[in-house]
């Protein structure tokens, strides 16, 4: 049912506004443009009111979901790719087209670490795409090759590599025209799709990418890594603004050397003034080891691929070495300053200004990569920066029944919830949790209202990319990408550009 | 003139949104005939517009065939401004209501012949053949649109220079920077109010008691610009229990006696529109 004006007023709904307030409000959009309108501006300068009028029953009428990091869905995995262009698209098309169901109208494709001469063809293949009716694909995210063996996860040893010749070794493996520059890489048509690069800052030849990388629009990612909070800190003022799932596949929380995880919690005492940062070179041959602080796992056990196979005990932090440099450098601080520090400020609730601003990051808030007490952790300290992903596998798919299922070569897995174990054992298989089960983990998790938890799974991730005058807001000019939820989170229907793709009842909503 | 008095704002909102959605179904608008209605913006207003809406919203009323002029706008404030009353009327009614955009009018604070707009603003409620019923509220100087104390009686829409009570009252929507308030305003006259068919004022509230008083109980007066409407044949005012604290008991009583009256009248005024009798042989508003 369309509206004979093309204009179309919810009302009687409740809107997540950018700060996570939910706000009593009507939302007027263009149908035929796909786009949020200024309702006051069409009211007094346009002249036109809505013709057609949809009342959603007290719903929250939320900007479609975000997801940055997702391998694969209803069995297709972004990440494999056979030499048929055809099939790779046809993959594309079923995750685009199925995915609204969850409330995700926007997702970044995910590619774990790939053999090197794979890339070139399946990031041009992942340039932003959508069609009628699905959702849209925003590009890519390249989680690897540039990570640290020994927070590989599920990612495949041989093909984790250095950045030797720093940029150039990025556009040797990714492709030089996948990392063009362009004036408005922002979406439409055929423009260049890179959006995240998931690296470790610690790899050689990486750090001094992130500049550059940044310069381009490109999300750097920190993740896969076990970079010190030196050297996290540093690829943070390179331009790093992000951290790739947050406590999984990083050394755990230090206390006297936080580490990546520290970084949402940066001092503004620590936030400026560091020491260079000396580089730790890694290769694929010799993965960081201090022998006895990192235990192997047999290869190949757990492939969600944000787990680790390596432990790293958190009482040892790998990199000793750094650690010694910075608490020196925290004593010198402490002992130079006495003269040339400002006074305190008098106001309370207020922190003082940082030199940097901490990183977003991603949490997998599906009960099983963190845990909810750290979940709440993490966005206690930081909430601004929190991103909902699912960093789903492709077995993602809301309809799956419980129980033994074909997976690949021969193996089965069970699955059990939003738990996937490989059949037989009691390995985790990944994740699979949808985006909108999410959303309601983590208001369960944290206690936060639904307003807030949706800003993690809508602002927060467009604010990130930088595109949050076009997605993840109901911002006047913005596509009319928006999902229904009822007050218990759940998923009522999905609009994309101004059209209703998917309801729950399977019928259209009849205003 | 009639004073009803009510309980609280809400039972004065909905007494008022009650009586304009009568006026409006009694007058049975049609594209033709469209009926024609004055509004205010402030905090007291917003009960009946509440009310409006709900009435709507209910199907008990429709405003498509209504054309609504607005008492006033503030010059030189952006029209998307939170505190404009574009955005005001908006927010608190237009949006909710079945409206058509091209029936509102609202003074353009923004125009560069700011005279000229004030001249046409008059022209085009002539051209609507007058207001019907205009809805009003006071300030606590008993202002009525931007008629600050001391304008003329028979003033028409023009510009004005709001009065330093005022700008200090508006600094609270301001972020209380009495520097970012505007100091000028364009505002239909009081005699232009005076010309419609029908005024309803709506005034809540103990701080506007004085004011309240001092409109109904003295003389007419240019510093208390409410008390024009003594002169004015078919008058409302719809009060809350705490505006009527400055007046005198027996003035509370008498108006509270002739309410009971009106309904009589009205039924009266009902049976005679039945019976044909053309609108001009009687006169509802005059109780005395």
């Amino acid at each position: 049912m369309t509206s004979p004006n093309g204009l179309i007023c919810f009302t009687n709904c409740l809107l997540p506004s950018e700060d996570g307030s939910l706000v009593e409000k009507d939302l007027w959009i263009d149908e035929r443009r796909g786009v949020i309108l200024d309702s006051q501006r069409t009211f007094f300068v346009r002249k036109e009111r809505p013709d057609r009028i949809i009342d959603l029953r007290g719903n929250i009428l939320s900007p479609g979901l975000i997801d940055i990091q997702i391998n694969g869905a209803y069995g297709f995995d972004f990440s494999v790719y056979d030499g048929d262009d055809e099939a790779y698209r046809e993959g594309m098309k079923t995750v685009a087209l199925k995915i609204v169901e969850t409330g995700v109208t926007s997702l970044v494709p995910t590619i774990v670490t790939q053999e090197k001469s794979l890339y070139p063809k399946i990031l041009n293949l992942l340039r932003p795409f959508s069609l009628l009716k699905s959702a849209n694909l925003l590009g890519w995210h390249a989680e690897g090759p540039f990570i640290q063996m020994a927070k590989r996860g599920a990612h495949t040893p041989p093909f984790i590599i250095p950045a030797p010749d720093c940029f150039k070794s990025f556009e040797n493996v990714y492709g030089a025209e996948n990392l063009a520059v362009t004036e408005d890489w922002v979406m439409e048509g055929d423009q260049v799709g890179v959006r995240i690069i998931t690296a470790a800052p610690e790899i050689e030849g990486v750090m001094d990418t992130v500049t550059e990388l940044t310069n381009r629009g490109v999300v750097f990612s920190i993740g896969h890594s076990i970079a010190t909070t030196d050297i996290a800190t540093s690829a943070v003022i390179h331009g790093a603004r992000l951290i790739t799932h947050l406590f999984n596949a990083m050394p755990q929380l230090h206390h006297r050397d936080p580490s990546i995880i520290g970084l949402i919690g940066a001092s503004p005492y620590l936030s400026s003034a560091f020491s260079p940062i000396p580089s730790v070179p890694a290769s694929p041959a010799s993965p960081i080891s201090r022998s006895g602080s990192v235990r192997l796992q047999h290869g190949g056990k757990a492939t969600s691929e944000a787990f680790d196979d390596h432990e790293t005990p958190p009482q040892t932090p790998i990199v000793a070495r750094q650690n010694i440099i910075s608490t020196e450098s925290i004593a010198q601080k402490l002992s130079h300053g006495k003269s040339t520090w400002p006074e305190f400020h008098l106001e309370k609730g207020h922190v003082t200004d940082m030199a940097f601003e901490r990183p977003f990051y991603e949490l997998i808030v599906d009960g099983i990569h963190s845990h909810p007490n750290s979940v709440r952790l993490a966005y206690g300290t930081y909430p601004e920066g929190c991103i909902l992903i699912t960093d789903a596998m492709k077995i993602l798919d809301p309809h799956l029944k419980d129980g033994v299922h074909e997976w690949r070569d021969g193996k089965k897995f069970v699955k059990e919830g939003d738990k996937l174990y490989l059949e037989g054992t009691d390995t985790l298989a990944g994740s699979v949790v949808t985006l909108d089960k999410c959303v309601r983990n983590f208001s369960r998790f944290t206690g936060c209202s639904l307003g807030e938890a949706i800003k993690c799974a809508t602002y927060n991730p467009a604010k990130c990319l930088g595109i949050e005058n076009r997605k993840g807001t109901l911002r006047p000019g913005a596509d009319a990408d928006l999902v229904v939820l009822d007050r218990k989170g759940n998923v009522v229907s999905t609009w994309v550009k101004g059209k209703e793709v998917w309801t729950k009842n399977g019928s259209s909503v009849v205003a | 003139m009639r004073l009803i008095i009510r309980d609280d704002p809400a039972s004065v909102g909905d007494y008022i949104a009650n009586y304009i959605s009568k006026r409006i179904n009694d007058f049975a608008p049609t594209a033709e005939k469209p009926f024609v209605l004055g509004l205010p913006t402030g905090s007291s207003p917003i009960p009946t517009y509440k009310a409006l809406i709900r009435l709507v919203k209910e199907g008990k009323l429709s405003f498509k065939h209504v054309v609504t002029f607005n008492m006033d706008e503030y010059v030189h404030l952006p029209r998307d401004h939170p505190e404009s009353y574009h955005t005001f009327m908006f927010r608190e009614f237009f949006s909710h209501i079945d409206i058509p955009p091209n029936q509102v009018n609202i003074l353009n604070g923004n125009a560069k012949d700011l005279i000229a707009e004030c001249n046409a603003y008059e022209q085009r409620i002539k051209d609507y053949g007058g207001i019907e019923l205009f809805l009003g509220g006071i300030g606590e100087d008993g202002h009525i649109a931007f008629n600050e104390p001391g304008s003329s009686l028979v003033s028409r829409t023009r510009i004005k220079t709001l009065a330093y009570d005022t700008i200090l009252a508006n600094a609270r929507f301001f972020n209380n920077d009495i520097a970012a308030v505007p100091r000028m305003a364009l505002t239909v006259g009081v005699g232009t109010v005076l010309d419609s068919r029908e005024v309803v004022v709506v005034v809540t509230g103990q701080r506007k008691a004085l004011a309240l008083s001092k409109a109904i109980e003295e003389g007419v007066n240019h510093l208390w610009t409410l008390s024009a409407l003594q002169q004015h044949p078919w008058a409302l005012i719809v009060v809350d229990e705490d505006a009527t604290a400055e007046l005198h008991v027996k003035t509370v009583k008498y108006f509270k006696s002739i309410e009971r009256v009106q309904d009589e009248v009205e039924r009266m005024h009902a049976e005679l529109r039945a019976k044909g009798v053309p609108e001009s042989d009687h006169n509802v508003g005059s109780m005395e």
